[in-house]
């Protein structure tokens, strides 16, 4: 059993306190995805699970040692980081090699595990050429080789694409996809890229100003965001926030009128209402009136930017049949998906289809 | 209008910036090192209007005749093999030190560099009184601790003088080498240091398997120059001991400079230094052909 338990971790530098308290717990083979704008913490975490950083207090255990004080080797750990940090004057055999080297394994099981992992990667032509003489993406794959040939329990993945142009970066996207699947090892992954994190996470965290703010699925994070900040990360583009003020007849908003109660108990006061993109749908006539100022192509589909009466602003996303040209003046109506509902606090407020 | 374009074009700019540097240079550097060939193939003692050509006259009393030659050859074999060991050595560990987070480390940077802007003539002058066998630092320290069968005549002594020098000149240079060494380790990539760690290298591991590698060149760049400025020591001899005692300090710069200057053989003077810059030329050169690949491989 390899899952990995956090309990209570935060890590201060000095005074500045840069991860809080921060409860977690990934299963066995699971792949989990850290995520989180730049400054969040999520690179500091792995790390301390790595073994980089020291953990200023809470229990950290893999299997079930707790393993705090051990070195990144004693943790049984493999990491791929973001540069690759490939040995420059190795070969690829000898960046591969070195762990296995340092701790004295026999030979025969050095190389019969780095054909193993070459094969699986596509990387035997490569073995005896130096980093500088590999593409991107190239470097990468033999960076998650040397992970591989450690037959690590937790693999951990330190914003590994971020170096990759758009195209490579989604094939090897889907490659370390089907390396979990064949390998079945938990892993660690952290991003700053939601895409990503949706993409390739049984579990994803979302973590903001060094604390945990969700954890789930990619489609509970996308379908209930426990508040305003995932929901604002979560989903490309960006979910719509409206102010409104819950009262007895229903939420009045500046734009929408008054939209109906949703069932289940509703605070009164203010709150946020949250509409995804693609549940604001254009009409010619009716809705709110809208003046359409950016309209960009996706190929099948459109996102209109608009500027509501009040002077707010939203996108639309829709099919690209009924195309409005900027300067327009559209309606825009709410569909039919349920409305995310904050509470003043910018906490979610759970409720039934309205 | 066409003029203006001639002078805007980078080759024409190249040649204004480079024009006065190159006049200096050819006053002050080439000539006078043609001129040094030259006279090394006559006779002249400074003053005469005329040089008589002598040929390999020089060369040949130099190398047989010379009852210094080989002494000063020798000293400037040894200091060299030292001043490529020690400061380079010194310098790294100091560099390694330093580039560890720690308190005052700016200022202790500082500290050790501060000696390599010290006049070389001055730094003789201090050592010089430093080691003075009465009144000096070094054997009034042992006096006070009792060490009285430790003291020397540090630079009058011909079994310790060299080294004595030595030490006053590892402690000029050895900021030289730190500066450069704690620019190479800013360059070591702090991620590689970590794989290395997550390989399961230790300190050690990480020092010899990524950290020395990394900083092959600074190496190479810090044992050229240490070559040849300790090729060319010659203050600091002049400073400290002027060859002495009975020429155990002796060293070729120093002993072209004596020839010429205080004997006033300007033939034999310049044969020397001849000697001396062929020996320069032979690291000079590689060094250059090997940093200029380096920059075009750069490119």
């Amino acid at each position: 059993m390899t899952d990995v338990r956090l309990d209570k971790i935060c890590k201060t530098y000095g005074t500045v306190e840069v991860l809080k308290d921060i409860d977690l717990s990934i299963e066995d083979g699971e792949f989990c995805v850290f995520v989180g704008p730049s400054g969040c913490g999520k690179s500091t975490l792995l790390r301390m699970i790595a073994g980089l950083e020291e953990i200023t207090s809470g229990d950290l255990s893999i299997g079930d040692r707790r393993v705090n004080s051990l070195s990144p080797k004693e943790r049984g750990i493999a990491m791929v980081f973001q540069s690759y940090a490939l040995y420059p004057h190795r070969t690829v055999r000898g960046n591969m090699e070195f762990g296995l080297k340092l701790s004295r394994m026999d030979r025969r099981e050095i190389d019969a595990r780095i054909a193993r992992a070459a094969k699986m990667l596509q990387i035997e032509p490569l073995l005896d050429r130096r980093p500088a003489q590999l593409s991107g993406g190239q470097r990468q794959r033999v960076a998650i080789g040397r992970a591989i040939v450690r037959d690590p329990t937790v693999f951990l993945f330190d914003e590994p694409l971020s170096n990759l142009d758009a195209a490579l970066r989604v094939e090897t996207r889907r490659e370390i996809a089907a390396l979990h699947e064949k390998l079945g090892t938990t892993m660690i992954y952290v991003t700053h890229d939601q895409v990503e994190a949706m993409t390739l996470a049984d579990k994803i965290v979302v973590l903001n100003d060094g604390a945990v703010q969700q954890v789930g699925t990619p489609l509970e994070l996308y379908d209930t965001p426990a508040n305003l900040f995932v929901a604002g990360f979560i989903g490309s583009p960006r979910m719509n926030l409206f102010a409104g003020e819950a009262g007895p007849e229903g939420i009045v908003t500046a734009s929408f009128g008054t939209l109906p109660r949703p069932d289940g108990p509703l605070p009164e006061g203010n709150v946020t209402i949250g509409i995804r993109p693609e549940n604001l749908h254009l009409t010619s006539e009716g809705g709110a009136r809208a003046r359409v100022t950016l309209v960009e192509h996706l190929g099948n589909e459109i996102l209109v930017e608009l500027a509501l009466a009040d002077g707010q602003k939203a996108v639309a996303q829709g099919p690209r049949n009924h195309c409005p040209t900027p300067g327009d003046s559209v309606g825009v109506t709410i569909g039919s998906e349920p409305l995310h509902l904050f509470d003043g606090l910018g906490r979610r407020i759970e409720t039934r289809s309205p | 209008m066409s003029r203006i374009s001639h002078l805007q074009s980078p080759r024409a700019q190249a040649l204004i910036l480079l024009a006065p540097a190159i006049g200096i240079y050819t006053i002050f550097a080439i000539w006078p090192m043609i001129e040094v060939v030259i006279l090394s193939f006559q006779r002249w003692n400074g003053l005469d209007a005329d040089r008589v050509w002598a040929g390999l006259e020089n060369y040949r009393y130099i190398f047989a005749d010379d009852p210094v030659y080989w002494i000063a050859f020798k000293n400037t074999v040894i200091w060299t093999v030292l001043s490529v060991i020690f400061p380079p050595l010194v310098g790294l560990l100091l560099a390694l030190g330093l580039n560890e987070k720690m308190f005052a480390r700016g200022a202790m940077r500082a500290i050790y560099y501060l000696p390599v802007i010290i006049a070389p003539i001055a730094v003789a002058t201090m050592w010089r009184w430093m080691y003075d066998p009465f009144f000096g630092l070094f054997n009034q320290i042992m006096t006070g601790m009792g060490l009285q069968g430790w003291i020397q005549d540090w630079l009058g002594d011909r079994d310790v003088a060299l080294y004595s020098m030595f030490i006053a000149y590892i402690w000029q240079h050895v900021g030289f080498s730190m500066v450069l060494f704690l620019a190479g380790l800013q360059g070591v990539d702090r991620s590689l240091v970590e794989a290395a760690r997550i390989d399961g290298a230790s300190r050690w591991q990480v020092f010899r398997y990524v950290t020395l590698p990394a900083l092959q060149v600074t190496m190479t760049i810090v044992i050229v120059l240490s070559t040849i400025s300790s090729l060319k020591a010659f203050d600091i001899v002049y400073g400290m001991t002027g060859g002495g005692p009975a020429q155990s300090t002796q060293m070729l710069a120093m002993w072209a400079f004596t020839q010429s200057m205080q004997i006033f053989d300007f033939g034999r003077g310049s044969a020397i230094s001849v000697t001396l810059l062929l020996i320069t030329l032979a690291v000079v050169v590689p060094y250059l052909r090997w940093s200029q690949k380096r920059e075009d491989a750069a490119r």
